[in-house]
């Protein structure tokens, strides 16, 4: 006798299932537009962004002769790049151009701008990638040992360091461990690119500033949701204190954590720049701030797009990572608030 | 260069606090305290280095390298025998100056940007937070190399591009503010009074977000002299007659081998002042969250 009614209560269940899943795929979707269409315009940003800045002076053959040729000769450089045609020309052909991944070749290299940039690219990537990985791996687990364990070793060893941490510029920590490790105990090498020990002291330099945000932030949300009526009700079916931190905390934690990962990656290329240069590291920073001492206007330009490129790519997969985190974007309440 | 975040993700308040109530309460006066003294005592020490240390650039190359405490030098010489003391002095007097100038220009940009976007509503509203959305999803600091390329650096140039950057967290939060308390009574009154657009935002909206200001501000502080070292230690900010923190640490890398003080002492100095301002703006947040003053109204 039951189970007819069983079976009408699943299909009576099923289609309005069916109907929440499109409605929220619906809201997904139109999240993931808008998002999207964001990542589009700040590209388009970006671009125009490297074209004001290079002509931002009037006449970038003026930059480029740095002031060692006469007048006429900067004139006929000026004809020969383009350079003495009306602004809003040069700004159509080079959003054309930017458009089809074409920037125009290296003053100094003669090959094109783009493929130079590209080459650098996966030795920043490297650099970025680890750092970030261990500055997350090791961020949830101090934070999670200081939320369990408050007033304990973690939490009392931490919060300071982590207070300090967070001011200190990682090109100054980059200096000190060369100082330490390299100057002093001979352990690691202080320049190069040459597996994995020269990893080490670049990448720790970039990951302590970013640890010590990352604990914090996580540190927060985990005590704010141990705080929460959520949590007094697991604890009340029994459950203990770490499934409760561990298994919902976390989850919950997770959603903001990743959005701010990924803003904080775009941070984390200005410090990368700059301790490249220290470790003489060739990547992107070491080969911008070449171009940039030769003038080398369409390298510049290209790095400018390019960096742009991989952060937004980057704040588009945290943005995927989020939907399927949090279940509630996509119904029409939380996407209207996290499409803005 | 991690810090400018921090606003967008504190100023919104925590939401359930009991856990935390305690741990904010005790440490509520702390870190604004602790952020003043630091901040005074780099001042102080600013001016008491120029006095004992002499001019920053004063060169004399028979104590150059002279370790710490050697030849009068307490902090120790740099290689062209430049007392590595008053050069941090002067170093945190300039970074200082950028700080302040960065934060003012940006503030009273951006403030006026979002009571403007926020008031008038309509176009310019979309636009100019387009603008903003657009701008703080670009690493600035790719940006401000590529710009040195261009543009010859010295303190004016560097302000205003780090203000072009800067000003978009301001503008956020006046306009957020603006739509909040323009449907205030306090804001119809004025207006039925027949105060014009004008005096409205300025006497009676801005004055709302002073306190968010003043933590935004302490913030931007941090990082904007961050940014002026990173960028002179690059080579591509602040150089001589120009006293700069970041310039001494570029110097310092080349002698590391040799002299660990000359790199060493003005990123110590650079620290205590990011601390210092982080703290003090943790610290007015801290005083004044609504989650802590929640409890009592």
């Amino acid at each position: 006798m039951k189970a007819p009614v069983l079976d009408d209560a699943l299909k009576a269940d099923a289609p309005a299932d069916l109907a929440a899943a499109q409605s929220r795929w619906r809201g997904v979707s139109r999240y993931v537009a808008g998002r999207l269409g964001q990542g589009l315009l700040v590209l388009f940003g970006a671009v125009t962004a490297s074209f004001i800045l290079v002509h931002a002076t009037g006449n970038p053959a003026t930059v480029l002769a740095g002031g060692q040729l006469p007048p006429a000769q900067v004139k006929a450089l000026s004809a020969q790049l383009g350079y003495d045609r009306p602004l809003i020309d040069q700004y159509l052909s080079y959003l054309g151009h930017a458009v089809r991944g074409d920037f125009g070749n290296s003053f100094r290299y003669g090959t094109g701008a783009v493929g130079t940039v590209l080459t650098a690219l996966p030795n920043t990537l490297i650099l970025i990638g680890i750092s970030l990985a261990a500055a997350i791996a090791i961020s949830v687990g101090v934070a999670v040992a200081s939320v369990l364990r408050q007033g304990g070793w973690a939490d009392r060893l931490w919060r300071p360091a982590m207070s300090a941490l967070q001011g200190i510029p990682d090109f100054w920590i980059a200096l000190i461990l060369v100082l330490i490790f390299s100057v002093r105990l001979h352990l690691l090498p202080s320049l190069g690119f040459n597996g994995a020990r020269t990893l080490i002291l670049p990448c720790t330099a970039l990951a302590l500033p970013m640890l010590a945000s990352f604990t914090r932030l996580l540190r927060g949300s985990l005590l704010d949701f141990t705080g929460s009526d959520i949590a007094l009700a697991l604890r009340a079916r029994g459950l203990t204190r770490r499934e409760i931190v561990i298994h919902h905390g976390m989850r919950n934690a997770m959603v903001t954590f990743v959005s701010y990962v990924a803003l904080q990656a775009g941070w984390l290329v200005g410090g990368t720049l700059i301790v490249e240069t220290i470790f003489a590291w060739p990547g992107i920073g070491t080969m911008l701030i070449g171009a940039v001492n030769s003038r080398d206007l369409t390298v510049i330009q290209a790095t400018v797009v390019i960096i742009a490129l991989a952060f937004t790519l980057l704040n588009l997969l945290a943005d995927l990572a989020v939907i399927w985190l949090d279940p509630r974007i996509g119904r029409e309440r939380v996407s209207r608030e996290g499409g803005g | 260069m991690s810090a400018i975040n921090m606003p967008e993700a504190t100023l919104e308040g925590a939401g359930p606090v009991r856990a935390r109530r305690g741990e904010r309460a005790r440490s509520r006066r702390g870190s604004l305290t602790a952020g003043l003294v630091v901040l005074g005592a780099m001042l102080v020490f600013s001016v008491v280095a120029s006095i004992v240390g002499g001019s920053p650039s004063h060169q004399d190359l028979a104590s150059a390298l002279a370790p710490p405490g050697h030849g009068g030098h307490l902090f120790g010489a740099d290689a062209l025998g430049r007392d590595v003391m008053s050069w941090v002095g002067g170093g945190i007097r300039t970074s200082f100056e950028v700080a302040v100038c960065v934060v003012a220009l940006s503030a009273a940009f951006g403030c006026a940007v979002g009571i403007g976007a926020g008031y008038l509503g309509g176009w310019l509203d979309a636009v100019l937070m387009r603008l903003a959305d657009i701008q703080l999803s670009i690493p600035p600091l790719p940006l401000f190399i590529a710009a040195s390329a261009i543009i010859v650096n010295n303190l004016l140039t560097l302000v205003i591009l780090i203000s072009i950057v800067g000003w978009v967290p301001y503008a956020r939060l006046c306009r957020a503010r603006t739509l909040v308390l323009s449907e205030r009574g306090y804001v119809a009154a004025a207006r039925l009074a027949g105060r014009r657009r004008g005096a409205i935002a300025v006497l009676h909206l801005l004055p709302g977000v002073t306190t968010e200001i003043a933590i935004l501000g302490s913030l931007q502080a941090g990082v904007a002299l961050l940014w002026e070292a990173g960028l002179s230690f690059l080579g591509l900010g602040l150089q001589p007659p120009y006293v700069s923190l970041g310039f001494l640490m570029s110097e310092g890398k080349e002698v590391l081998s040799q002299a660990w003080w000359v790199a060493t002492f003005p990123g110590l100095a650079l620290a205590l002042l990011v601390v210092g301002f982080n703290l003090t703006g943790d610290g007015i947040r801290d005083l004044f969250s609504p989650d802590v003053s929640g409890g009592l109204r």
